[in-house]
């Protein structure tokens, strides 16, 4: 806390200097949006966001393709990791969000899960040093599939029953539905999709604007001939550490969406529990 | 720290909303890239992976099983093993106690028979002492009576009847056999 003050201080130093140097954040559009390579003003407009969405789709496909390829009951070292990372989210995700009616979700929960842990670690990944996350499209578009998909599998296995025990809690008292039954609906079709989707969003734009930052500032601090050079002393550090924990938040978070999106189904699936 | 990542966010604000999803591109893309892994691992990657577990599982159980069941063969092999043991075990005791039985007869019957033939034997061997010694008694008889009456007629100097002295010479002699 010491050295974050530290260096607080030192920025305002910075700031304060004005036109005439100091740091010089680029703006967010900068460090967020990205043009297109091909496509540009077209539905199907490819940039860096697209390039990365394809390789988290590659990645984990030849990865399970290689391990799953010449399968043996024997597993080789690649097979033996595919198949933990299998275990994982069978352990970790379907049995205790679903149980064991959640296996058919696998394949999807698997996808979810790496297709967002690969976009994430495009964040910490040298040259790239941008989270497909960061932009709303891949949250947006997994929240609402987890919308669709739970939805369905509510109607599909309960039928208008998953409905009435969602917009209509069964214990409460027929005259707070006026008021119980709305924020049902808020709290299950609007606000569970959206939290999914900008808490996935906000952590990984938080974290590659906190990387930008302690760049930025090291670049500046390094450059500077001023006695503030010593901060980069601190700002350095303060960047590889924020990297390293940006590793972390970049599975924690694909663990986090693929959870909720299970439990999601689960409730859907078992209303009554 | 906090006030220029404010500063930023101002700025961001002015110029993108971050949480509108504004790029159609990205969106396709990011549709197409997902719904094509998740297709991927449905179809292609995760049924080999999701087969060889079973089959694992599969075969660990019937393993497992396997290696029950054999514990419990085993147990009765043991069990068997047992049974059969103690009862040859019984069974060389009865073979021993027979055996010993049987040797303890024969032993005795040998040794009847021994003593029988002993008593045979001795009882031949007191006949033929018994013949012989009344032969020699005969032998001796007639010549201790055709001594004794020749000694008498020495002595009385005319011839003794010997038909008349052989009572006393025989009685004499029997006298000396029973003495003896």
């Amino acid at each position: 806390m010491l050295g974050l003050q530290a260096l607080s201080d030192s920025l305002a130093v910075l700031a304060a200097e004005g036109e005439g140097g100091g740091v010089h954040f680029p703006p967010i559009d900068h460090i967020v949006k990205w043009p297109a390579a091909f496509g540009d003003g077209q539905f199907w407009a490819f940039n860096k966001i697209g390039l990365i969405s394809l390789i988290a789709m590659v990645v984990p496909a030849i990865f399970f393709f290689l391990a799953g390829n010449k399968a043996k009951l024997i597993p080789g070292k690649l097979q033996n990791v595919a198949e933990s990372a299998i275990d994982f989210v069978e352990q970790q995700i379907v049995l205790p969000a679903i149980g064991p009616d959640g296996m058919r979700y696998l394949p999807m929960l698997t996808a979810m899960m790496f297709f967002i842990w690969v976009g994430n670690m495009f964040e910490v990944i040298p040259t790239a040093h941008m989270p497909a996350n960061a932009r709303m499209a891949g949250p947006a578009m997994l929240a609402l599939l987890a919308l669709v998909m739970f939805v369905g599998v509510g109607l599909k296995h309960n039928g208008l029953h998953y409905l009435k025990e969602a917009l209509f809690p069964p214990g409460v008292p027929v005259a707070l539905y006026i008021i119980v039954t709305p924020i049902e609906i808020l709290s299950t079709f609007l606000i569970r999709p959206f939290s999914l989707a900008v808490r996935l969003f906000a952590n990984m734009l938080a974290g590659h604007i906190l990387l930008v930052t302690f760049s930025v500032l090291t670049i500046t601090l390094t450059n500077t001939l001023s006695p503030l050079i010593v901060a980069a002393a601190l700002s350095f550090p303060m960047l590889v550490a924020f990297t390293a924990f940006e590793f972390m938040v970049a599975f924690l978070q694909a663990f986090i969406f693929a959870l909720l999106t299970a439990v999601y189904i689960g409730s859907a699936l078992h209303p009554s529990h | 720290m906090l006030s220029l990542i404010g500063i930023l966010a101002e700025e961001g604000a002015k110029t993108i909303n971050p949480v509108v999803p504004d790029d159609v591109g990205e969106i396709f893309w990011s549709v197409i890239s997902f719904f094509g892994l998740w297709i991927i691992l449905r179809y292609v990657c995760l049924p080999p992976l999701l087969r060889v577990r079973e089959e694992r599982a599969a075969k660990a159980l019937a393993d497992r099983e396997a290696a029950s069941a054999a514990e419990t063969q085993t147990e009765q092999v043991r069990r068997d093993y047992d049974t059969t043991l103690s009862e040859a075990r019984a069974q060389a005791g009865r073979i021993v106690e027979d055996a010993r039985a049987t040797s303890d007869a024969r032993r005795a019957e040998a040794v009847r028979q021994a003593e029988a033939e002993v008593a045979s034997i001795k009882q031949a061997e007191i006949a033929s002492i018994d013949a012989a010694r009344a032969e020699a008694l005969t032998s001796i008889r007639s010549d201790v009576s055709e001594l004794a009456v020749s000694a008498a007629s020495v002595v009385v100097g005319s011839d003794l009847d010997r038909a008349a002295s052989q009572a006393t010479i025989d009685s004499f002699v029997d006298q000396a056999a029973t003495k003896r």
